[in-house]
């Protein structure tokens, strides 16, 4: 079960690394989000630490949607997602598979990503950063958990970025907004009584987006 | 007792209003070689999409090895060889050997490569990275990934095509040693001389039918030619 799942992300992240190419980019492209609102608008900075949380999130999810497009392109390529189809394992390892190199490669995105965030808005390292750590991990989770399963749904379809991005966004967004929320409560130093909730409720959405599709990426594969 | 390889029974598909496929009755004998012929649009690929346990039929049965095509127990069994490669080309020959045997569960891994890569000649440039192959040369490593797990059954959509007439070589002796082994194959192609060559039995498929099924031999390349795929056969 866990072997093949591990032979996924082994080639995925060899791939990866041998075309450093989308990591490189997405660091420059968040490096540009965090220049253009830090520059362009001369706001102060209480308004500043309002807004950075969801700049945060916006040059995460970017970098998710990306390399979640990358991740599939490779698949469709040469039909390879279809002879995953023909391979004796099951689509709950594939998909595990799947998931955990997206989720490995947007989690080194972030890392990459969180250090210029932190010069750019002058963050102190204090302890209550640490907190940022679980709320990061739950909701890139949550977000790669449905978009593994929605990039394999819409891998073969035409408009595949449309159709990715349609079905990804409605599910995702209240995972996205309460990880901006908890995010502002770290930022803040104002950690309320809803931190811990809230974490636990992004934690219930991701055991349940990723149990659903486990499930479900058999029938994905067959069309 | 040898148990049937593949058992077709009335099999119909369609794609919305599209007809594939027309009540096909097709059985097939363990190490049995069957060239499948017929025109562009016939419904070959279709036919084996569906025994491949890819595509699932709208109509009748269809069982590989007495259980249903997409059965676990049929997968490691099964290798499929189709215009698509099913090769990553930002990794080596190796690197996708290597991920091959692991879903494949492939025990010894490092002699099975070599061996495969030694069959098609491609020893030279394991190395490299598949991008920097040509399409032959990408044709040949598609072959050596599908036969790293010992299939029973191969399956191959007109795997001549785009082939020079070395790498034609190569396969057809590939093909006669797997036979040897007592390998069932299922073969679509448009040369009938290869077919021939091959195989035990020619099925015709045309207008989604089965409109023929003999024994090689019980009609000459020629005499198939013209009852099949001449201009006059077409509007018969
Ligand atoms: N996924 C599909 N969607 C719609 N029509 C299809 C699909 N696959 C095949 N067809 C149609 O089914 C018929 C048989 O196709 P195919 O099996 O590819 O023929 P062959 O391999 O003999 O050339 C053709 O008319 C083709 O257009
Ligand atoms: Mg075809």
């Amino acid at each position: 079960m866990l072997k093949p799942s591990l032979a996924i992300v082994q080639k995925d992240l060899r791939m990866e690394f041998r075309s450093k190419e989308s990591i490189l980019a997405m660091w420059i492209f968040s490096l540009l989000i965090f220049v253009i609102f830090n520059f362009t608008f001369e706001v102060s900075r209480l308004v500043m630490l309002e807004i950075a949380p969801g700049l945060l999130w916006v040059a995460f999810i970017f970098s998710g949607m990306f390399g979640l497009n990358h991740s599939f392109a490779v698949e469709r390529e040469n039909g390879n997602l279809r002879s995953m189809a023909l391979m004796p394992v099951t689509g709950g390892s594939i998909y595990l598979g799947k998931f955990l190199s997206v989720t490995i490669i947007m989690l080194l995105f972030e890392t990459l990503i969180f250090p210029i965030f932190v010069i750019f808005y002058d963050l102190q390292l204090t302890a209550t950063l640490f907190l940022l750590i679980p709320v990061i991990l739950a909701g890139t989770i949550g977000f790669t958990s449905l978009g593994t399963i929605l990039s394999a749904v819409s891998v073969h379809t035409r408009n595949q970025q449309i159709l990715l991005s349609l079905l990804l966004w409605p599910l995702v967004s209240p995972i996205i907004i309460w990880s901006v929320n908890l995010t502002s409560m770290v930022l803040a130093g104002e950690i309320l009584t809803n931190f811990l909730p809230l974490l636990i409720r992004i934690i219930a959405f991701d055991v349940i987006f990723f149990t659903i599709s486990f499930m479900l990426f058999d029938y994905i594969l067959e069309d | 007792m040898s148990e049937i390889a593949l058992h077709l029974d009335s099999v119909s598909k369609d794609f919305g209003r599209i007809i594939a496929l027309r009540g096909i009755n097709l059985d097939v004998q363990p190490g049995e070689f069957v060239s499948i012929l017929g025109r562009n649009g016939a419904g070959k690929t279709t036919l084996l999409n569906i025994i491949s346990g890819i595509s699932t039929p709208s109509e009748g049965e269809v069982l590989l090895f007495g259980t249903d095509p997409a059965a676990s127990s049929n997968k490691s069994k099964l290798a499929v060889i189709s215009h698509e490669m099913f090769l990553y080309s930002n990794l080596t020959a190796v690197e996708n050997l290597e991920y091959y045997t692991q879903m494949y569960r492939v025990e010894g891994m490092e002699d099975k490569i070599s061996s495969v890569l030694e069959t098609v000649e491609l020893t030279h440039r394991r190395f490299d990275l598949v991008s920097t192959f040509s399409r032959g040369m990408m044709q040949r490593l598609t072959i050596a990934r599908a036969l790293l797990h010992d299939p029973q059954f191969l399956l191959l959509d007109e795997p001549f095509t785009g082939l020079d007439q070395h790498a034609i070589a190569m396969l057809t002796t590939i093909l006669k040693g797997q036979k040897a082994q007592g390998r069932t194959i299922l073969l679509t192609t448009h040369d009938l001389h290869i077919a021939n060559d091959l195989s035990d039995r020619f099925v015709v498929i045309d207008k989604h039918r089965v409109v023929y099924d003999a024994a090689v031999g019980a009609l000459g390349v020629d005499e198939l030619r013209s009852r099949f795929f001449s201009a006059e056969g077409a509007q018969s």
